[in-house]
């Protein structure tokens, strides 16, 4: 697809940015960044707060497009998918590649309908199929036992922790192949946040998963590969192992060893 | 206990203290009072449409139709009528008011023609309802061919309210919080499901509110079915199925204004009560609005 920068030499690379710049109105959020991303791999992508890291992510799924004074120049390419190309299918990108927010933002319907809604609009399905698909999502994301008996209650009842879950239930419904992840799990206790990071790992057996994280812990234990951002510009990116135990710049030290602010 | 030091400075800072201290009594007395002024002035008016009406309401008022010549008897039929007037106006515009406010909202962006628009809406919304009443005149009932009648009465007030509806729904769909269109982008919603699945049930409350509101507000309006959908003399019967939209019909403003200007034939007592019925009428009307929103809301968990 593109040329395999740096530390991908065995993989497939099935996201990349070539070049990539964002701007809103006179801010620049990236700078020529040029980041591919392997197949079936966890990636995390960590950096100091405005660093432009969800700018990056919501780059991949369009979902910047709303911004007022929104900008970007470069090549991204997604799957198979030139995400800015003229003939792009917005609903075909966006089933393709799911994504979970920060804050958890369940829907004001049911937990059911929550879940459903994407597997409905998509793939049209109806009756038991749904409720297979629904509660295996929910299985997934490790919320099934606490609501199976309350399908049909607000999602807006749960509590922080059980809507997060229940966005990510909602996202892998819809079975998308590339799962980008903003900071997951800074709303989650830490029995809540090891699941996910198991569940993350799981899903990178099939799925290409991006997560965003101020955990340098949960970004050594399940990624595969670390991109460190700052100040906009890609720093320093290679294998998790190498990258956590010696990195070569010393930003990138600092950073991680905290000494950052 | 009190240190030399201090009591030295005293007189100076208490001097201004006190000073300040008066000002600020004298604004929030005078604040009271004025409040005090306004909550009085709005219960003198109600206590005295309560006082002057109150004695002339009674079941059978509220339940049976004007006898001998208007001058005796019940205001059912005007009860009747302005349910029928406000309940078609709320048809007619419920889905044109709330379709324009999801378009204003949605996809006229920022663009001249979505200002033209707004700037066109904002001055339709502060024309005096008595020019409705004279284009309904003009347009429903004369070049239309409805003559007076509750349909050309509903299609005025439905214009008259109009405006309202449109910015309420427009702002109503505005306040709904980013995040939620964003989730619903992110998985890949087409945009009618995100408007149908996501928007509107969040901006439902807002929407329905406003609506509710507005045809209230109509509801007591005379100026607008002054000319299209009034009628002085009425009895206890309606026409049946859809012939009732072709006759006009007699409601509540109406029979006020009329009280007044028949000059003596309906006995002032009656007018009274039918006054404090439509001061009844709005005000059931807006503790509607008011239980539809609560409910809505609490549906949502909100
Ligand atoms: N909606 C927006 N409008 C204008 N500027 C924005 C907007 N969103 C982000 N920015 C700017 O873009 C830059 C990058 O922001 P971004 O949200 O991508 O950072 P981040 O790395 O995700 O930070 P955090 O760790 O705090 O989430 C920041 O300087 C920010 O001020
Ligand atoms: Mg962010």
């Amino acid at each position: 697809m593109v040329e395999t920068a740096f530390p991908l030499a065995n993989e497939q690379v099935v996201v990349s940015a070539h070049d990539l710049s964002v701007f809103y109105g006179e801010t620049q959020a990236l700078k020529s960044v040029t980041l591919p991303i392997a197949r079936n791999r966890v990636t995390a992508l960590i950096g100091p707060s405005g660093c432009g890291k969800s700018s990056f992510l919501r780059s991949l799924n369009r979902l910047n497009d709303r911004i007022p004074g929104f900008r970007l120049q470069g090549r991204v390419r997604i799957l198979d998918i030139d995400p800015y190309g003229s003939r792009v299918d917005m609903i075909e990108l966006r089933r393709r590649v799911g994504m979970v927010f920060q804050k958890p933002t369940p829907l004001p319907m049911s937990i059911y309908d929550n879940v459903a809604i994407g597997a409905r609009s998509h793939y049209g399905l109806r009756g038991r199929r749904l409720d297979e698909v629904v509660e295996q999502a929910l299985r997934q994301a490790a919320l099934w036992d606490e609501v199976k008996d309350i399908l049909r209650r607000p999602a807006l009842q749960l509590s922080g922790g059980q809507q997060q879950r229940l966005c990510i239930a909602r996202m892998l419904a819809v079975d998308p192949e590339v799962i980008l992840m903003d900071e997951p799990c800074s709303a989650l206790d830490p029995v809540s946040t090891f699941r996910i990071e198991e569940l993350m790992v799981e899903l990178a057996k099939e799925r290409t998963v991006i997560v965003v994280t101020h955990n340098m812990q949960q970004a050594a234990r399940v990624s595969h590969y670390t991109a460190f951002f700052m100040y906009g510009e890609l720093i320093e990116y290679g294998a998790s192992k190498e990258f956590f135990l010696s990195p070569k710049m010393q930003a990138t030290e600092d950073y991680i060893s905290g000494r950052f602010g | 206990m009190e240190s030399v030091g201090e009591t030295v400075f005293i007189p100076a800072r208490t001097g201004r203290r006190v000073r300040r201290q008066i000002i600020d009594r004298v604004l929030v007395l005078a604040l009271t009072a004025l409040a005090f002024a306004s909550v009085a002035t709005v219960l003198g008016i109600i206590g005295f449409i309560i006082l002057k009406g109150l004695p002339a309401i009674s079941l059978s008022f509220l339940t049976s139709p004007p006898r001998e010549g208007m001058s005796a008897g019940g205001i059912y039929p005007m009860i009747r009528g302005s349910v029928l007037l406000m309940l078609g106006t709320l048809v007619l515009v419920l889905p044109l008011g709330v379709l324009g406010g999801v378009f204003l909202a949605e996809y006229a962006g920022r663009s001249t023609l979505s200002r033209l628009l707004h700037a066109s809406i904002a001055s339709l919304a502060g024309t005096p309802s008595v020019i409705f009443g004279l284009f309904g005149l003009a347009v429903f009932v004369l070049m239309m061919n409805m003559g007076v009648s509750l349909l050309a009465g509903c299609l005025t007030l439905a214009l008259f309210t109009l405006p309202a509806v449109v910015f309420t729904t427009e702002n109503a769909i505005r306040s709904v919080p980013e995040s939620f269109i964003e989730a619903g982008l992110a998985l890949g919603l087409s945009r009618w499901q995100l408007m149908w699945k996501v928007v509107l049930p969040n901006a439902l409350p807002g929407i329905l509110t406003g609506i509710v509101l507005s045809t209230g507000r109509a509801a007591g309006e005379a100026p607008p079915i002054l000319l299209t959908a009034g009628i002085y003399y009425a009895t206890g019967d309606l026409p049946r199925g859809w012939d009732i939209l072709k006759q006009p019909v007699a409601n509540l403003p109406y029979h006020l204004a009329e009280g007044y200007r028949q000059g003596g034939v309906i006995p002032e007592a009656i007018v009274w009560g039918t006054c404090l019925t439509l001061m009844l009428f709005v005000l059931l009307i807006n503790m509607w609005a008011i239980i539809v929103r609560t409910r809505v809301r609490r549906k949502q968990a909100w």
